[in-house]
């Protein structure tokens, strides 16, 4: 069955459609890449699925349940976390404590816990701590728990959020171009990163623009332009599909069809 | 004064959700004047009238802290400020309840109170070589000193707990807080009607202390004396009000001569800071390295 099924979902802002009737579905398991070009509506996607806003049509189911309407912090709590394109840690904060925010969802202590120190408070807070080292860890950052996040580099700061987002234990997590400004190792790094988190038995769904590491680790491939579906399948069938050649490049006979 | 230090913590309280509320003179006044009139009109003693007053106040900023979701910044600060004022002159004008202009007076007085009950017990000052009134100014004061220690360390507490960083969270990047999976609605009306509360709790120490009240004590110098406190002492760290309110509140006291100029003085130290320091005397950078410097194993 699948995890995230989206069902002719649109959104327009005023006049314009950023997302126009597109469904897919994404598998338990699968690593599901979202390429188009700029401003073809994947992250206006990603913030319906999270519930930034509310989309004007269609149905989005996440498990089976529908999703869209949904407070985005109840979003988090079925199990969706996602990652900003335009990276958001909170930045005088330390690593650390960056990804102990991201616990929130999987904790429970309130005012008076964190008041009074109860026993069980003390416990959760130490197991927080305890989890979100382990993070770092994964994510390469073990020796950055305690630097500020807003000034570690930038490579780090990507891996930070994912950290973050995973903190929150997500079965989908959305990845919104975490290669974006990368140099080629650092890109190497987040692939294998994006193995491992889907090893860790993790969904997930990848918008990102370095068709490389696209090609390399997505199962499948959605294909949006203009907030529509032109293509989906697997990633040689894409490559090989005219219609997104088109998108992506332009009509090789027609010059002067001046939209790109 | 140490109710200011609680004003201060007050402020300091919503502006960890990154809420600017100048609204704590209003919950001030509705904290002392709840417990004021509970007490002379309707008998009560002191403590439940401060509990009461507190809660009122909450209860208010419950009621003020859900419509100010929508606002940001200096639209809420107008908001919060504009509340203040309709308080007053509700207070001014509901003359058969609050005595109008002239106020309330003749309001126990924690000190006498607590005087009286001991001498009953057979207690009197003399016995610790003191005189009534000096007995009254001491136990008033340390009263005051409990409260003020005891809300600085429940926030300090909060602050470095699973609800403390949902604070700064929100108040760094509230988007950001939300896909991390706080409810940035709770918390940020969590904090609101905490810093209400607590305002309305010093308004009522406050009224148990003068025990004379009148709406000029809540005027909107009130309000902007509260966030002079955040402004001078810095906002980044709980420290920040609390040194400002100290500061600020002593150094008139030494420099008698200039406390006719307090607002004179109060413009000039606000230009100079924004100036010289924006973030305040006290921010994290400094705290670290005092943490550093006295205790080595400090985190």
């Amino acid at each position: 069955m699948s995890l995230l099924r989206v069902d002719k979902v649109g959104k327009n802002f005023g006049g314009l459609a950023a997302v126009d009737c597109v469904s897919f579905s994404v598998g338990e398991g699968e690593i599901l890449g979202l390429i188009g070009p700029n401003g073809a509506g994947k992250t206006t996607l990603f913030n319906l699925i999270t519930s930034t806003f509310a989309p004007t049509g269609g149905r989005l189911l996440f498990r089976g349940e529908s999703i869209a309407g949904l407070a985005p912090h109840s979003i988090v709590r079925k199990g969706i976390c996602r990652t900003f394109q335009n990276i958001r840690l909170f930045p005088r904060m330390t690593a650390l404590e960056n990804v102990m925010v991201g616990r929130h969802p999987r904790s429970g202590a309130g005012i008076w816990g964190g008041v009074l120190r109860t026993r069980r408070q003390r416990n959760e807070e130490a197991d927080i701590r305890e989890k979100s080292g382990e993070l770092l860890a994964l994510m390469g950052l073990s020796g950055c728990g305690d630097l500020t996040a807003g000034k570690l580099p930038y490579g780090h700061q990507r891996r930070l959020e994912i950290a973050r987002a995973m903190a929150a234990e997500p079965k989908l997590l959305l990845l919104d171009e975490p290669a974006a400004g990368m140099n080629e190792s650092e890109t190497r790094e987040i692939q294998s990163l994006i193995l491992a988190i889907r090893g860790m038995g993790v969904t997930v769904l990848l918008i990102e623009h370095d068709m490389s590491l696209v090609m390399k680790v997505c199962d499948r491939l959605v294909v949006l332009n203009f907030g529509r579906k032109i293509a989906e399948g697997a990633p040689a069938e894409i490559r090989a599909n005219p219609e997104v050649v088109e998108a992506y490049l332009g009509r090789e006979e027609e010059g002067e069809d001046g939209d790109a | 004064m140490l109710v200011n230090v609680l004003l201060a913590v007050s402020i300091y309280v919503t502006l960890s959700t990154g809420q600017l509320s100048l609204g704590n003179a209003g919950f001030m006044s509705i904290g002392a004047y709840a417990s004021a009139i509970l007490t002379t009109a309707h008998g009560m003693p002191i403590p439940a009238g401060v509990l009461l007053g507190s809660v009122l106040a909450g209860a208010f900023g419950v009621l003020v802290g859900i419509p100010a979701l929508r606002l940001k910044g200096v639209y809420l600060a107008i908001a919060t400020l504009g509340f203040g004022e309709v308080v007053r002159a509700v207070f001014i004008n509901w003359e058969s309840l609050t005595g109008g202009a002239v106020g309330i007076a003749e309001i126990p007085q924690m000190g006498r109170e607590i005087l009286a009950a001991l001498r009953e017990s057979g207690f009197t000052p003399e016995t610790v070589g003191l005189r009534s009134n000096q007995f009254i100014s001491l136990s008033v004061f340390l009263i005051l000193l409990a409260a003020a220690v005891l809300s600085t360390l429940f926030f300090l507490r909060l602050s470095s707990s699973r609800a403390g960083r949902a604070y700064a969270a929100i108040r760094m990047d509230e988007a950001a807080a939300e896909a991390a999976g706080i409810d940035a609605t709770y918390y940020k009306v969590l904090a609101f009607s905490q810093g209400a509360l607590l305002s309305g709790f010093a308004g009522a120490l406050f009224a148990h202390s003068t025990s004379y009240i009148s709406p000029a004590d809540f005027t909107y110098h009130r309000a902007v004396e509260i966030l002079v406190f955040a402004v001078f002492g810095g906002s980044e760290h709980l420290f920040g009000p609390v040194f400002g309110a100290m500061f600020l509140t002593a150094v008139p006291e030494a420099l008698r001569f200039v406390s006719d100029y307090r607002y004179i003085v109060y413009g000039i130290i606000l230009v100079l800071m924004m100036i010289f320091r924006p973030q305040g005397v006290i921010d994290q950078a400094l705290l670290d390295r005092f943490a550093r410097g006295g205790s080595p194993g400090g985190s």
